[in-house]
């Protein structure tokens, strides 16, 4: 049961509470999501988004637009709010909004670590890695040749220090092994923050035990249905599988063999919540499932703001604001693209 | 009488080129047109695919610039050489070769003065196994299987099926391009020929200058 939070949780969090209420009721509405859809051109978009608060970024932009430049300033945006928010943090929060951006540091290694592979220019990969995941050593991962190197060299004094001891080989980087290492720090992080979260108690713990829960399902089915017809062998999918979540254990036994995606309708439909996903599609189809899942998540983190007194509210915020981020992304490719009937195929509504 | 049925057989002969070049001209227009579709859904997967895997992970930033060889090449043959026209030209394409696996798709010979890659690819006698059986079917569907995997390993290798879907989108585009390529040379070739008739026919009518 919850502590008294509610005597004293707002010393020291009741300000970026406030803070974080107010930048959720700034995340656009169906209203602005259907001006958007019958834009012509991506000039269009900017000036529809220039009366919101993403207008201060994009008005310097020249002409022509490009999807991807929306998608930048759009992020740099929510880079700012989040950096004020961790300034101004004490612990445990400070913590807590951390281990938000730790995903986007392990993208950020992988992104270097794949690209030095492939003989790009360390100072063109910085350009291209997410700005949430930025660390002060991350230009020596160039250097690396195996993941000890890698470790040794640069990881070691990084958050992501922790979630290295599961992979640490002295082989060489490949393709196949960048990616194992990619899934399994993800899988160590996940874990480790779920476990920070039930250390929290209280409302912070139930609810983000049930987002962080739905995140691991979720890797669960991607990292099956991605890896349907790939060299991956069973034992080694299984082996990318968080350790909680309402899959764990059973359902991820069943996702360990499946060879396609019917067989693994077939698992995820003997669990109620996954159950209404799949009803959405039909046989044999895997187009929608992201749209699926992504409206699931909303659901759940819209409803975390329901509840007053934990920091789940960050995380839930973070989160819809990277959704609407992939809105206008999807949105902007469909405008240049001349694809506007396409347009509802992948926007998911967040009011 | 006879001159009758020579002239009569000669508007024929010349009505058939004609139609062939009217075919030819159909085809090529019927196959470009094809062609835009084609590559409008396989830029709307690649989108969808970035949608879905993250516009960080499928950029330009992690595509491979090391050295390798071609996973797919043109073969070329019969072409203009300096006084005389050897053939019409044709294209084909030679889809998935693979430097590990030395062995290619296309069944046809590739003369090596021909071809433009750059490592070390080429054709083997597995060829002539691989045109053969059920067995060998499945070998090479077991091939291009892999090859495409590897093409689209520098996003990951555990990829969205949208990356999938948008990789068979443009490789069809590329297919269709080149049938429009052979559509356009039989087309070309045709046409040279009706142009060759006319001249005849006026030589004919106006007869040899004193």
């Amino acid at each position: 049961m919850y502590g008294f939070e509610a005597l004293t949780f707002n010393i020291h969090g009741g300000y970026l509470e406030a803070i974080v209420r107010g930048h959720r009721a700034s995340l656009l509405t169906a209203a602005d999501y259907n001006n958007l859809c019958q834009c012509e051109t991506l000039d269009d978009i900017k000036m529809h988004l220039s009366a919101t608060e993403y207008g201060p970024y994009l008005q310097n932009e020249p002409s022509p637009l490009h999807t991807t430049t929306i998608v930048e300033k759009c992020t740099l945006k929510l880079v700012d709010e989040y950096k004020n928010m961790l300034c101004q943090a004490t612990e445990p929060l400070s913590t807590f909004l951390e281990y938000i951006t730790y995903g986007h540091m392990i993208d950020n290694v992988v992104l270097i670590v794949t690209g030095t592979l492939h003989e790009r220019d360390v100072q063109e990969l910085l350009e291209k890695c997410h700005p949430l995941g930025m660390f002060d050593s991350i230009a020596t991962l160039a250097v690396a040749q195996n993941m000890r190197e890698l470790y040794r060299l640069v990881l070691v004094d990084t958050p992501l220090a922790p979630y290295f001891s599961e992979c640490i080989t002295s082989e060489d980087l490949d393709d196949m092994n960048i990616e194992i290492m990619r899934n399994t720090l993800y899988k160590a992080y996940l874990e480790d923050f779920y476990r920070f979260c039930q250390k929290l108690g209280g409302a912070t713990a139930e609810i983000m035990s049930d987002l962080l829960a739905f995140e691991a399902d979720r890797r669960a089915v991607n990292i099956t249905i991605n890896s349907i017809g790939t060299e991956l062998t069973r034992d080694d999918r299984r082996k990318l599988y968080s350790n909680f979540g309402l899959l764990y254990p059973y359902g991820h036994e069943e996702l360990a063999i499946c060879e396609d995606i019917d067989q693994v309708r077939g698992a995820m439909e003997k669990y109620p919540p996954y159950q209404s996903i799949f009803a959405k599609l039909s046989y044999g189809e895997s187009q929608m499932l992201d749209k699926a899942f992504y409206e699931e998540e909303v659901k759940r983190l819209c409803l975390a703001f329901e509840q007053q007194f934990h920091y789940a509210v960050f995380f839930a915020y973070m989160r819809l604001r990277e959704q609407e981020i992939r809105n206008l992304m999807w949105i902007s490719e469909c405008v240049a693209q001349n694809q506007k009937s396409r347009v509802h195929d992948s926007v998911v509504f967040i009011f | 009488m006879a001159e009758g049925a020579g002239g009569a057989a000669a508007n024929g002969g010349s009505d058939e080129k004609v139609l062939d070049f009217l075919d030819s001209v159909d085809s090529y227009l019927t196959t470009m047109e094809s062609l835009a579709p084609i590559l409008r859904q396989g830029w709307f997967d690649l989108a969808s695919a970035r949608h879905s895997m993250g516009v960080f992970r499928v950029s330009s930033a992690s595509l491979d610039l090391k050295d390798h060889s071609a996973s797919t090449y043109l073969q070329m043959v019969g072409h203009e050489s300096d006084d005389s026209f050897v053939g019409q030209p044709s294209f084909s394409l030679c889809k998935w070769a693979s430097a590990d696996n030395k062995s290619c798709c296309s069944e046809e010979e590739i003369p090596d003065s021909q071809l433009r890659h750059r490592g070390t690819s080429r054709l083997s006698e597995n060829q002539e196994q691989n045109s053969n059986g059920d067995d060998s079917l499945k070998t090479v569907d077991d091939l291009v299987k892999k090859e495409r995997a590897k093409t689209l390993s520098v996003f990951g290798t555990l990829v969205s099926p949208k990356l999938r879907t948008a990789q068979l989108s443009f490789e069809t585009a590329l297919e269709v391009l080149v049938e429009a390529a052979n559509i356009r040379s039989s087309m070309l070739s045709a046409y040279s020929q009706v142009q060759k008739q006319m001249e005849d026919t006026r030589e004919g009518e106006i007869g040899p200058i004193p």
